[in-house]
């Protein structure tokens, strides 16, 4: 343990201060389920508030195949290379039954992990409830305040984390593959309507053509949607993690997104809303946490929970059994 | 080790590849013939009681010479624990001679043809294998299934799961698990020092010196042409090695055309746990690993790491799926890391501490510059452990290079573990 670890000042003076170091630890606070660490969180994260804002933040989502960490390795060095401070936030799934997980992402980040300029850092999200994103909107913020300009959030197109994450950042980026048969498989066509931009990852060698091919696919099917912004419709582009083609592109296209809503105020709008989304999603994780963790339903939940498998009580009476206990707590 | 199966795959392998090359219609007989090098298990030798790997090394050769091998590499006893010395070499240049001129096996082609036994097994293999090749051809063939990263995976798989039966002892390694002896055996281990690294570079800058500068260039520029181009790269490189251009150079000539190949890291899960029968051990780490969960508001964090010009990754993947399966969170590092760029990671990634894994002597070097980068890094509260091909006489060495931890081949990782999960505990003591 270092000197200062309990006290909220010792994290708000390193953040502010860039160093790395406490950077990390920071986010090992944010993301702790001890509830000691929780309160301190909360007012590390407030105190760092008024230096959050400035950073571009961009998510990133696609099935697993799609070459989210290689692309990220391309884009990442390509800002490095701008000049530009770079912090890669990427949930990585847990499944084990034990809780336990691997992390491999920055295998495929050879460059970028070594870079100075770049702070990468791979979260578990096993264990917790609220499951995957539930701290990284805090983590980014945190990031922000460290004086990143670029904070990229990785997740994986399978399950809830990409809602979650493209309600926290400004800029939404569908990874796609250019497949055979059904064009928008493995992917919900939800996703696609949360995409500020959808490229189409792997467009090298013999692969061009297909992946032009795609992106006309994705085009037409995108032009259907209402676009969430009356000012942005989302662009279908191709780019190649391996030979970098198209990637300083989708950057460009980056800066074009915000330039057009910062014009029209509606980035700010966005964030704003964003953060009271963020309350309530965080409300109903308290809920859910306080359920669990309450005495007199982790002592009937099993009881309840066989009742009614077996038959033997209706799951509305059920839930209204356990609700009732939550109501009375305290 | 399994004395006939190595027999009926070398078998096996002759059958399938002489099948194989029937659609090109072969018009030289030579070309339907298999032809086989061999080299002995590094994995089977042990630290322990090392001169049972003069028996183990002879079995496998022996193994390999009836199966009918055109050329064959016997490793050296002591290779578990560092490079061979000029005795531990002879050994096995020996072995290999006793079989080729004083046993007269090699004076019989398939001379364990028509056993029911061995045939049982090849044909066994040959069916097992078409599947496995049908399943390839699926993939679109051997180049696309590395991309996918499917044999890589296969093979961690097996190996997890064999790591598990001999951590319980359901495969014998005689002085491993069974027939141990408490004496550990005197045996000279080779030391490279510092020095050989100073004269290869030396001798490097020597030939880049002395070289016709224009025609090296002139030569690794062919080498890029001809990838570009699709032309004979190994004519190319040829010609440009000739040139006295270093192997380096011409990969480097390469990767201008072809970017560099970086391995789909995947791991697999739940194969070490659900192999190892004794559950109760299994749930008693993971009960640990709970505990600590709940004191510290997240699980044991460790970063697996390999610094050096060290490519042996399969022993560092087996640790990292079964500690997920104990209930560790795992970070693995790329390839090749320099100890500054290992610790930048381990500070980003706020592990608890740092393992890492050295099977090419390298770690006398890297440990402890590990340990002062960590520091330089304002990581000095994160705990360091070794683990690999580490002779006896350099754990001292260590330990108080600062190592708490020191794990050398034959170490169940159930006790890895435990010792590891000790080690945080008393830490947080201090």
């Amino acid at each position: 343990m270092l000197m200062g670890e309990k006290e909220p000042q010792f994290y708000v003076d390193g953040v502010r201060s860039g160093n790395r170091r406490i950077l990390a630890k920071t986010i090992t606070l944010i993301e702790s389920a001890h509830p000691a660490h929780r309160q301190l969180a909360h007012t590390v994260v407030d105190e760092l508030l008024p230096l959050t804002g400035k950073a571009v933040r961009l998510g990133i989502t696609g099935v697993p195949g799609v070459g989210k960490s290689t692309f990220i390795e391309s884009f990442g060095m390509m800002l490095v290379e701008k000049g530009l401070k770079v912090a890669v936030l990427a949930v990585d799934p847990s499944s084990t039954r034990s809780g336990g997980s691997v992390m491999a992402d920055k295998t495929r980040m050879e460059r970028l992990s070594v870079a100075p300029q770049a702070f990468i850092r791979p979260s578990p999200s096993g264990g917790t409830l609220g499951g995957v994103a539930r701290m990284t909107r805090e983590t980014l913020l945190v990031c922000e305040a460290a004086g990143f300009d670029v904070v990229i959030v990785e997740t994986v197109g399978v399950g809830q984390s990409e809602t979650t994450v493209a309600s926290m950042v400004d800029f939404f980026l569908v990874l796609m593959l250019a497949g055979a048969g059904d064009e928008l498989q493995g992917i919900k066509k939800g996703v696609l309507e949360l995409a500020d931009a959808v490229a189409i990852n792997k467009a090298d060698g013999d692969n061009v053509e297909k992946a032009e091919k795609a992106r006309r696919s994705y085009a037409m099917a995108l032009h259907l949607l209402n676009p969430a912004s009356p000012t942005w419709s989302p662009p279908v582009l191709t780019c190649s993690a391996l030979t970098t083609n198209g990637v300083d592109q989708l950057w460009e296209t980056v800066n074009d997104h915000r330039r057009r809503l910062s014009a029209t105020g509606e980035l700010d709008q966005k964030r704003r809303h964003q953060a009271v989304a963020w309350m309530w999603s965080r409300i109903e994780d308290g809920l859910k946490e306080r359920f669990f963790s309450n005495p007199a339903i982790r002592s009937q939940l099993k009881g309840v929970r066989a009742a009614v498998e077996r038959g033997e009580q209706s799951p509305t009476a059920g839930a209204e059994k356990l609700l009732f206990l939550l109501d009375n707590a305290r | 080790m399994n004395f006939f199966m190595e027999i009926a795959m070398l078998r096996a392998a002759r059958f399938l590849w002489h099948d194989l090359l029937k659609p090109f219609n072969p018009k030289n007989p030579k070309s339907s013939m298999l032809r086989t090098h061999v080299q002995t298990s590094g994995w089977s030798l042990t630290e322990q009681d090392p001169y049972n790997n003069i028996i183990r090394t002879t079995l496998e050769a022996l193994a390999a010479a009836l199966g009918g091998t055109q050329s064959l590499h016997t490793n050296s006893f002591d290779e578990a624990v560092g490079l061979p010395t000029d005795f531990s070499a002879r050994i096995a240049r020996n072995t290999q001679i006793l079989i080729q001129e004083e046993s007269q096996i090699c004076h019989v082609i398939d001379p364990l043809g028509g056993s029911y036994y061995i045939e049982a097994l090849t044909n066994g293999i040959i069916q097992e294998a078409r599947k496995i090749i049908n399943e390839v051809e699926e993939l679109g063939g051997m180049a696309k299934a590395i991309e996918t990263g499917m044999p890589k995976m296969r093979v961690e798989e097996s190996a997890a799961r064999k790591q598990a039966r001999i951590d319980q002892g359901l495969d014998v390694i005689v002085g491993v698990n069974k027939y141990k002896i408490d004496e550990a055996t005197p045996m000279d281990v080779l030391e490279v020092s510092e020095q050989v690294r100073d004269e290869q570079i030396s001798m490097l800058k020597k030939l880049k010196a002395e070289r016709d500068e224009a025609k090296t260039q002139n030569a690794l520029a062919g080498v890029t042409e001809a990838a570009e181009k699709g032309g004979n790269l190994l004519a190319a490189s040829i010609e440009a090695i000739r040139a006295r251009a270093t192997v380096g150079e011409v990969s480097d000539a390469m990767e201008k055309v072809f970017g560099r190949f970086v391995a789909t890291t995947q791991c697999i899960s739940g194969i070490y746990a659900s192999e190892y029968s004794d559950q109760a051990v299994i749930a008693a780490i993971r009960k640990r690993t709970d505990t600590f969960m709940e004191k510290e508001g997240r699980r044991p964090r460790i970063l697996l790491t390999k610094m050096g010009q060290d490519g042996h990754d399969r022993g560092i993947k087996v640790v990292a799926t079964a500690f997920a399966d104990l209930g560790f969170d795992v970070d693995i590092s790329p390839m090749f890391q320099t100890p500054e760029e290992a610790a930048k990671m381990a500070v980003e990634n706020d592990v608890h501490l740092v393992g890492a894994s050295s099977l090419a002597a390298g770690h006398k070097a890297l440990v402890p510059q590990l340990v002062k980068s960590l520091k330089a890094a304002g990581g000095e509260d994160i705990l360091v452990i070794v683990g690999g091909v580490i002779p006896p006489g350099d754990y001292d060495f260590l330990y108080k290079a600062g190592a708490v931890g020191v794990f050398g081949p034959g170490t169940a990782i159930t006790e890895s573990a435990n010792k590891v999960l000790n080690a945080l505990e008393s830490r947080k003591a201090a």
